[in-house]
């Protein structure tokens, strides 16, 4: 189909959570509402933290050097990256020839008409 | 070429035009730097460059087409309700209704007797939606062009449709409203002003809101729940049909033919981009989705007003069965209110109410397939319930507290009030509906380019015809032959 006669615009939305990775168990549930504490834990947390936060630094970089329209919003315990510019398969293709994988982000897609298409 | 009618001076519609035509073409001159744009077929892109905005919050409520849509058609009721509160003659005064006639000089004397009404029409609809643009688009500059010349088409459209000539043809103000837009947008280029009036899904949403008012929400519940089950059944039978005609016969991508198949069997474009998103189709397949959803839409509004016609279907079960066939609210609506009222409100309780209202749950279901049974890939994005709720056409609440508020107002009244009304709110309400759908119509015919809707490739054409001819006979088989004597009673 030509690209003039798109009829639809894409919104593609990275979740970067802080304190939770799919495939692994969070050092949280070592912490939160857990009666005795171990000092262990809480290393166990600073080093899953560092690094997590660290592969989000990245990873919003990587996303910004390539496409300069990001709707880039900070949540309580995530970052949100959103942009009606840029296709998601672009954006995983970098994603993934950085060695990143899907397990690192939460993806969700939406579309919506353009304004005034039936 | 024929002398200009002097009479066409005389009522004013001229003057209007001409003035949209100067506009035209200084704005021809002026915008040079848009000629991409204006290219464009399908659509209009705004030519303020904005960046992408953050999603979600408060905002919405303004930011969205569904949420204006109902905020617009609750504003209409209430100022109905409280004009005639005070005594005020005001909405029924400004509701045009024109006359039918064999001889033109009764359609111009009506409109001539009626200029002030006309020109306060106008201003009310374009006050409204003005707001409305200016917070969407923030274009409202061109939307006033654009829509003084959509406002006098339908005036002219309208006289039209009532010329007797016309109803002897089944020419009904719905398809004449198509068909002259089509005319024009297929042989003639839309300027970019007139394209930014153009907002057929927003003056639709509007009109179904307003429908509301005159479904008693006790009818709703109980006919809903009749529609609801009838077009699952439909539903289910088409969406298999295409997508099993698309992966096993065409061999097409799965994200593909579940978009495609959702397009032609839940709710058109609404369920296109739904489930597209929500499976991570390609932007490409969504956009060939969307097409042949609005290709066959357009094509329904011929095919079954004439199939009805042509099997003397009586208007309740036609309305119900238009709803099930057609794949989209505006062009079904187009069809159903070219048979009659009747039409409509079938039309409406198996098209808003049985289908459009369960999106939601049709992207969770597929959330949860393309998850678990397809390539398990996006590890994270499990289906979340919350979906259901965020997929929800938010126009259909509109619809659903409209109703809602009548039916109260209309329970607390006794046999005086509710003449009353009957004649100074409800009447006022479906007028004012019937001229958002006349400009739904025009919009649908001047905004597709039906060659360009046409260029989708013929694998992904052919799996959805198989889906349509699953389709009409199984809706004609449920709304007319099995359900036909209950759909006779929703009047």
């Amino acid at each position: 189909m030509h690209k003039d006669n798109e009829t639809c615009v894409q919104r593609a939305r990275f979740f970067f959570n802080f304190f939770e990775k799919p495939k692994e168990t969070s050092p949280f549930d070592q912490i939160v509402k857990v009666k005795q504490v171990k000092p262990e834990a809480v290393r166990d947390l600073n080093k899953f933290l560092t690094s997590r936060l660290e592969r989000i630094a990245t990873m919003m970089e990587l996303l910004t050097e390539v496409h300069n329209d990001w709707a880039i919003t900070g949540k309580k315990d995530y970052i949100l990256m959103e942009t009606e510019s840029y296709d998601f398969n672009s954006a995983l293709q970098i994603l993934k020839d950085h060695a990143f994988d899907d397990s690192e982000f939460i993806l969700k897609v939406e579309y919506t008409r353009k304004w005034g298409v039936l | 070429m024929a002398e200009f009618p002097n009479y066409l001076v005389r009522i004013r519609v001229v003057p209007l035009l001409s003035l949209s035509l100067k506009y035209w073409s200084y704005q021809n001159k002026c915008d040079k730097g848009l000629e991409k744009e204006r290219d464009k077929p399908l659509g209009y892109v705004s030519t303020v460059k904005k960046s992408t905005a953050p999603s979600g919050g408060w905002s919405d409520l303004w930011k969205q087409e569904d949420y204006w849509a109902m905020w617009l058609g609750l504003t209409i009721v209430l100022l109905a309700i409280a004009f005639w509160s005070i005594g005020n003659n005001f909405m029924n005064w400004i509701v045009l209704k024109i006359p039918n006639y064999s001889d033109y000089r009764t359609a111009i004397s009506y409109i001539s007797s009626h200029k002030s009404a006309i020109l306060a029409l106008y201003l009310f609809f374009l006050i409204l939606f003005s707001i409305a643009v200016k917070v969407l688009t923030g274009e409202v500059q061109r939307y006033l062009v654009g829509f003084t010349f959509l406002f006098s088409m339908s005036i002219l459209v309208s006289m039209w449709g009532s010329w007797d000539v016309m109803k002897r043809y089944n020419f009904e103000t719905p398809l004449l409203a198509l068909v002259v837009g089509l005319v024009i947008s297929n042989f003639l280029k839309i300027p970019y002003w007139l394209s930014t009036a153009l907002q057929t899904q927003f003056y639709v949403k509007t009109g179904i809101v307003l429908m509301g008012a005159s479904l008693p929400f006790t009818l709703i519940v109980q006919a809903g729940s009749t529609a609801f089950a009838q077009a699952t059944i439909i539903s289910l039978a088409t969406f298999l049909t295409i997508y099993w005609t698309g992966t096993r016969v065409f061999a097409l991508d799965k994200r593909f033919a579940a978009t495609l198949a959702a397009g032609g069997s839940i709710c058109g474009v609404s369920a296109s981009i739904a489930i597209g998103g929500t499976v991570k189709a390609e932007k490409q397949h969504v956009s060939i989705a969307i097409s042949l959803v609005i290709l066959w839409s357009i094509v329904m509004i011929f095919i079954l007003p004439l199939s009805i016609k042509a099997l003397n279907i009586l208007p309740g079960p036609a309305g119900a069965w238009i709803g099930t066939a057609e794949f989209a609210d505006a062009p079904g609506m187009a069809a159903a209110a070219a048979i009659n009222e009747q039409a409509i409100k079938t039309f409406t309780l198996m098209k808003v109410v049985g289908r459009d209202m369960f999106i939601g749950i049709w992207c969770f279901i597929m959330a949860l397939t393309s998850i678990t049974r397809w390539d398990k890939r996006y590890t994270g994005t499990n289906p979340n319930a919350l979906d259901i709720w965020i997929r929800f056409p938010k126009f259909v609440l509109g619809f659903i507290v409209a109703s809602i508020i009548i039916t109260i107002l209309a329970a607390s009244a006794n046999g005086v009030t509710s003449k009353a009304i009957d004649n100074n709110i409800l009447n006022p309400i479906s007028e004012l509906r019937n001229w958002t759908f006349i400009f739904t119509f025009l919009s649908i015919g001047l905004s597709s380019r039906l060659k360009e809707l046409a260029s989708v490739g013929w694998k992904p054409f052919a799996a959805f015809t198989a889906g349509v001819l699953i389709n009409i006979p199984l809706g004609y088989l449920l709304s007319v032959v099995i359900m036909g004597n209950y759909w006779i009673t929703i009047k």
